[in-house]
């Protein structure tokens, strides 16, 4: 844990430890049920972006079948709600976790031998064949089209207002603690390997490390946390239906990521607050969400490669390389890595 | 005997129109190295023009599937210079193959959502080219819709393999595909031919969606099925190979009606998939694609 934390300046400690006492306290102050029903969604959504953030953007394998993973989840967190009622709500909610860990680990297999565009071929099918199984379900497992039966959920003994808080709580908790956990995760062994694995993968094979069982391990950590997301969201909602693996809430995701940075920490974290703030001041008009955001997803792409949060970084480091030069205009400037200067055009070092 | 024909006839009809759904993807694969999820929408645009130019404006067939061929070859082109054409050259943070899938993927969100304002939510229900059927034999029988949607898309992918391999620009579109430093070198403009095959692949599925749209609906998502089933395809018969497309069209048609008439159609779709998965297990560039490994 030290190598991340203590890398962080005091200027940037302040911050996060600022930025965290406001979350917690935020719904002390704020009671509106509306709004809080929005942030809890949007928290709960934000943990399904990290976990796909995480096999997406850092592993860099082309997963597509994460909301399939997501609600898979739900389905085994809310069966062990329903039929082992003696089991405490927050275990049942991980071993919705572990049965998308499971399912997913199952789905890393056959993607192992495929690159790129096949695995998220792959990947994508699986996601639309489970929701058609699902919604066509002959055991009754899933509700079909109308959705899973009614949960107790984390908070049956409260009040809407106090288990509107709770479950905001809870998903601040579960934020929190994945996304410290996944920024020590980067600067471990698994997350050098992860993205050694992406940018050279012949070369991370020749120096000894096994890139299978490395996808199979970030394909397990990121079911598990997107299962967990998806026994959260049967909780607050009480309910779930495929149609929450449908293409619309796939192309909200999607979204959210790009515009917040794929790869980065804090993508889906900025990408998810500002869809969020985008659906929510479009409410009135709900034909038009889905298309503005598709119109500001091919925009972000193309004049925003690496989204806001890569935006961010480059604008500070170019901040940084300016603050120097004035400090030392002997020396000659950092230069700023510009990323239309990394690599030469696709078209130019390809051999067939 | 009975259930051999039936399934015989139906995995030519499945084939056929897989056949020209898929085999556009395969051709923008092989040619532009991008995997265009905009061709559902293609699809789905294709489906509602046949809809306004047969029940709304009571056109004859043939015209509202030039009608179709062309606007969707128009949609082709204009996606391909919103959504392609500014990122070629430009590789940054992704790779080009990832953000060109996402970006055809956020077009194809506009349309859908664009199609759900202008139409509504509702299904339109859309007569047949051809009305009447056609007995084959004993209790089987084939509409002629079925066997005219069955012929045109035969006819077409013929056509677009005479188009491949004899005039100027079918040769110079597989000249691309094949090696894109020499083609240049040539003189192949290689920035003009890419609107034009994406709007020949979008055309073919726009052709493919009136009868679809005959058969189904035509409704805001009916793009959804068809782009599963030709990402199947082309998966199976691996992406760039427009022989293997063709050839894992029929086979997946074959294997839908197999599991249709002996299993039901509810598990159709998954055993399909199950099957996909084993062929690609064993080999991971579909039946007949080269190693992609190479060629990135």
């Amino acid at each position: 844990m030290n190598g991340v934390f203590s890398s962080l300046s005091a200027g940037r400690w302040t911050l996060l430890v600022g930025a965290v006492v406001l979350a917690t306290l935020f719904p002390v102050a704020y009671h509106d049920p509306y709004y809080m029903t929005v942030i809890v969604t949007a928290e709960i959504v934000l943990i399904l972006n990290i976990s796909w953030n995480f096999v997406l953007g850092m592993a860099g394998v082309w997963n597509f079948g994460q909301l399939a993973i997501y609600a898979l989840g739900a389905y085994g967190g809310g069966w062990v709600m329903l039929h082992a009622r003696w089991v405490p709500v927050p275990l049942a909610i991980l071993c919705g976790g572990l049965f998308a860990a499971t399912v997913s680990v199952l789905l890393a297999f056959p993607t192992l031998r495929l690159f790129g565009i096949y695995t998220s071929l792959l990947t994508f099918a699986f996601s639309q064949v489970v929701q058609y199984v699902a919604l066509n379900d002959p055991g009754g497992l899933t509700g079909g089209a109308f959705g899973f039966p009614a949960v107790p959920g984390l908070f049956p003994d409260l009040g809407p207002a106090a288990s509107l808080r709770g479950y905001y709580w809870v998903c601040a908790a579960v934020i929190a603690i994945s996304m410290a956990a996944l920024a020590w995760l980067r600067q471990s062994h698994l997350g050098i390997a992860l993205r050694s694995i992406r940018d050279a993968p012949a070369y991370t094979a020749s120096r000894g490390i096994d890139p299978r069982s490395v996808r199979i391990a970030a394909f397990g950590l990121s079911g598990f946390l997107a299962g967990i997301a998806g026994s959260l969201y049967l909780c607050f909602q009480q309910s779930i239906t495929t149609s929450q693996m449908g293409l619309s809430p796939m192309s909200i995701d999607v979204t959210m990521l790009v515009i917040g940075g794929l790869g980065t920490l804090s993508g889906p974290l900025i990408g998810t607050a500002v869809v969020t703030v985008i659906q929510t001041a479009l409410i009135s008009y709900p034909g038009w969400q889905l298309t503005i955001l598709g119109a500001i997803l091919l925009l972000i792409v193309i004049f925003v490669p690496g989204g806001i949060a890569g935006a961010i970084s480059r604008s500070t480091q170019r901040v940084r390389a300016w603050v120097a030069e004035g400090e030392d205009s002997d020396s000659a400037p950092p230069p700023v890595r510009s990323p239309d200067t990394v690599r030469p055009s696709r078209f130019s070092d390809r051999s067939t | 005997m009975t259930d051999f024909v039936a399934i015989l006839t139906s995995a030519l009809v499945y084939g056929s129109i897989y056949g020209l759904v898929a085999i556009g993807m395969s051709l923008i694969y092989g040619t532009l190295r991008i995997l265009d999820m905009s061709q559902g929408s293609m699809v789905m645009v294709g489906g509602y023009v046949g809809w306004s130019a047969l029940v709304k404006y009571g056109a004859n067939p043939v015209v509202a599937l030039v009608l179709a061929f062309v606007a969707t070859f128009a949609l082709g082109t204009i996606t391909e210079l919103i959504s392609v054409q500014p990122l070629i050259g430009r590789r940054r943070d992704l790779d080009f193959e990832m953000v060109t899938f996402i970006t055809t993927f956020a077009v194809a969100i506009v349309l859908t959502n664009v199609a759900l304002q202008h139409f509504g939510p509702f299904q339109k229900n859309v007569p047949p080219i051809v009305a009447g059927s056609l007995h084959v034999y004993k209790g089987v029988s084939i509409s002629y819709h079925e066997l005219t949607m069955a012929g045109i898309s035969i006819a077409l992918i013929a056509a677009l393999g005479l188009f491949l391999g004899r005039t100027r620009w079918g040769l110079a579109i597989r000249a691309v595909a094949q090696d894109i430093d020499a083609a240049r070198s040539v003189a192949v403009p290689v920035t003009r031919l890419y609107p034009a095959t994406m709007g020949l692949a979008s055309g073919l599925a726009g052709v493919g969606g009136v009868f679809l749209a005959a058969l189904y609906f035509a409704s805001p998502t009916a793009g959804d099925l068809p782009l599963l089933q030709a990402l199947i395809v082309v998966v199976l018969g691996g992406l760039g190979s427009l022989i293997g497309t063709l050839y894992a069209a029929y086979l997946v048609g074959l294997m839908q009606s197999l599991c249709e008439v002996e299993i039901g159609t509810t598990w159709s779709l998954p055993i399909l998939y199950g099957a996909i998965l084993l062929v690609l297990v064993v080999r991971p560039n579909g039946l007949k694609g080269s190693p992609s490994a190479a060629r990135l």
